[in-house]
C-alpha cells in the first residue's frame, strides 16, 4: 500500500473532519491529495501529531484524524499512553507505519525490529485498534472508525516509494486557515 | 485573592478552558483546583512537549489553551515552541515554575532554571518573573492579553519566594 493512495482513501471519508498531517511526507502527500482549510500541516515539532490532534479532539465534538508516522511516534510514545487516559471518541490516529526513518536515509525504526504500535495502543487502553495492509482494509476500517465511538488506532503498513515535491511551507497561513474553519 | 485565585480567575476571564500540564509540587495548589473546577478540561502529559502540542490543537480549533510545567520540563519542550508555537504563532500561556532561584536544595534543577529565562530571551519570547502577589493580577492579565495580541507564547515565571516552593 502506497502512502499516497491511503491518504487520498482517508480524505474519502473524511468529509469536513480535521486532518492532522505528520511533518515531511505526509503533510506534502496530504496537501498533494486534496488540500483543504481542515487540513492541519506541521512542518516540524516531530512526534506530536497525535498530541495536537488530541488537543482538537477534546475542543470539537467532531471526528479528528490524525496522520501520525511509526519513526514519529516513537519519539513521543507518551501520547498514545495520553490518548489512552483521555479516551477521546472522536479521535482516530492512523500510523503510516513504514518501519523506517525515511526521510534521514532510510534506517531501520523500532516497527523493523519487532515493537507493535497497536499492541502499544492496546496496552494503553485503546480498545480499537487495527492493523492493516492493503486499501481494501484500511477502507473497511475507516468505514468503522468514522462512524463509531473510538479513539482509534489503526497502524496502516505502507511502502516507501519516493518522495512528492514539498508542500508550500506555510505555519502560520495554515494555522489561520484552520482556525478560521471554526471560529468565523 | 492568593496567588492560585488570581491565576484562575485570570484564565477565566481569557477564556482559557483548556489546561495541559505536567504535574508539578509547587504549583499543584493552582493545577489541582482547575482539575476540580468543572470551568477547565485539565489534561495530563506525559512529557511538557506533549502538553505544549494540545494546547495547540486546542487553540487550533478556537479553544484558548493554555501550560503549566516546571522549568526543567520547560528544556523539554523547546522545539516544540520553537518549531510550532513560534512559526504558527500560536498565544499559548506558559505557566512555570521556576527552579534553580532562592532557596532551592537540589544542584541538578540549577543548570535548567537558570537558562530558562535567557532561552526564552534568545526565542524572542515574552517572559514575567512573579516573587510575590503584588500587582500579580494585572502582571497576568496583562501577560494573557500581550500573548494572545502577539500571537505568541509568553512565560509566566513563578518563583519559591511567590508559592513557597519544594521542601528537602
Amino acid at each position: 500500500m502506497l502512502r499516497f493512495d491511503a491518504t487520498k482513501l482517508v480524505l474519502t471519508h473524511a468529509s469536513n473532519s480535521p486532518i492532522v498531517g505528520n511533518l515531511g511526507p505526509t503533510t506534502d502527500e496530504l496537501w498533494h491529495a486534496g488540500h483543504r482549510d481542515r487540513n492541519f500541516y506541521t512542518y516540524g515539532n516531530m512526534g506530536l501529531c497525535s498530541s495536537i490532534a488530541l488537543g482538537m479532539a477534546v475542543s470539537t465534538d467532531e471526528k479528528v484524524i490524525s496522520l501520525d508516522g511509526d519513526g514519529s511516534l516513537l519519539m513521543n510514545l507518551g501520547a498514545i499512553a495520553t490518548i489512552g487516559r483521555e479516551q477521546p471518541r472522536n479521535l482516530v490516529v492512523i500510523v503510516w507505519d513504514n518501519e523506517q526513518w525515511g526521510q534521514t536515509g532510510h534506517q531501520d525504526s523500532h516497527t523493523a525490529k519487532g515493537t507493535d504500535l497497536e499492541q502499544v495502543a492496546q496496552s494503553c487502553s485503546i480498545r480499537n485498534t487495527a492493523t492493516v495492509r492493503d486499501i481494501e482494509s484500511l477502507d473497511e476500517v475507516m468505514q468503522k472508525a468514522m462512524n463509531e465511538d473510538g479513539p482509534w488506532f489503526i497502524v496502516a503498513k505502507i511502502e516507501e516509494q519516493g518522495y512528492m515535491p514539498v508542500s508550500p511551507i506555510e505555519p502560520e497561513m495554515t494555522l489561520y486557515r484552520f482556525r478560521n474553519s471554526f471560529v468565523s | 485573592m492568593d496567588w492560585t485565585e488570581i491565576i484562575i480567575d485570570s484564565l477565566k476571564q481569557s477564556d482559557t478552558s483548556l489546561i495541559a500540564y505536567v504535574p508539578d509540587i509547587s504549583i499543584d495548589r493552582v493545577t489541582s483546583k482547575i482539575d476540580e473546577d468543572p470551568y477547565f478540561h485539565l489534561v495530563s502529559a506525559t512529557r511538557e512537549e506533549e502538553a505544549i502540542g494540545i494546547a495547540v490543537g486546542a487553540y487550533a480549533t478556537g479553544r484558548n489553551s493554555a501550560v503549566f510545567m516546571q522549568s526543567s520540563g520547560f528544556g523539554n519542550s523547546i522545539n516544540a515552541i520553537a518549531s510550532l508555537c513560534i512559526p504558527a504563532r500560536t498565544p499559548i500561556p506558559i505557566f512555570m515554575n521556576m527552579r534553580g532561584g532562592p532557596g532551592e536544595f537540589n544542584i541538578a534543577q540549577v543548570p535548567m532554571g537558570r537558562a530558562t529565562r535567557p532561552i526564552l530571551d534568545d526565542l524572542g519570547l515574552v517572559h514575567f518573573t512573579l516573587d510575590d502577589e503584588y500587582n500579580m493580577d494585572k502582571i497576568v492579565n496583562g501577560a494573557i492579553k500581550l500573548c494572545h495580541a502577539n500571537r505568541q507564547p509568553v512565560a509566566i515565571c513563578m518563583t519559591q519566594l511567590l508559592h513557597g516552593g519544594k521542601l528537602a
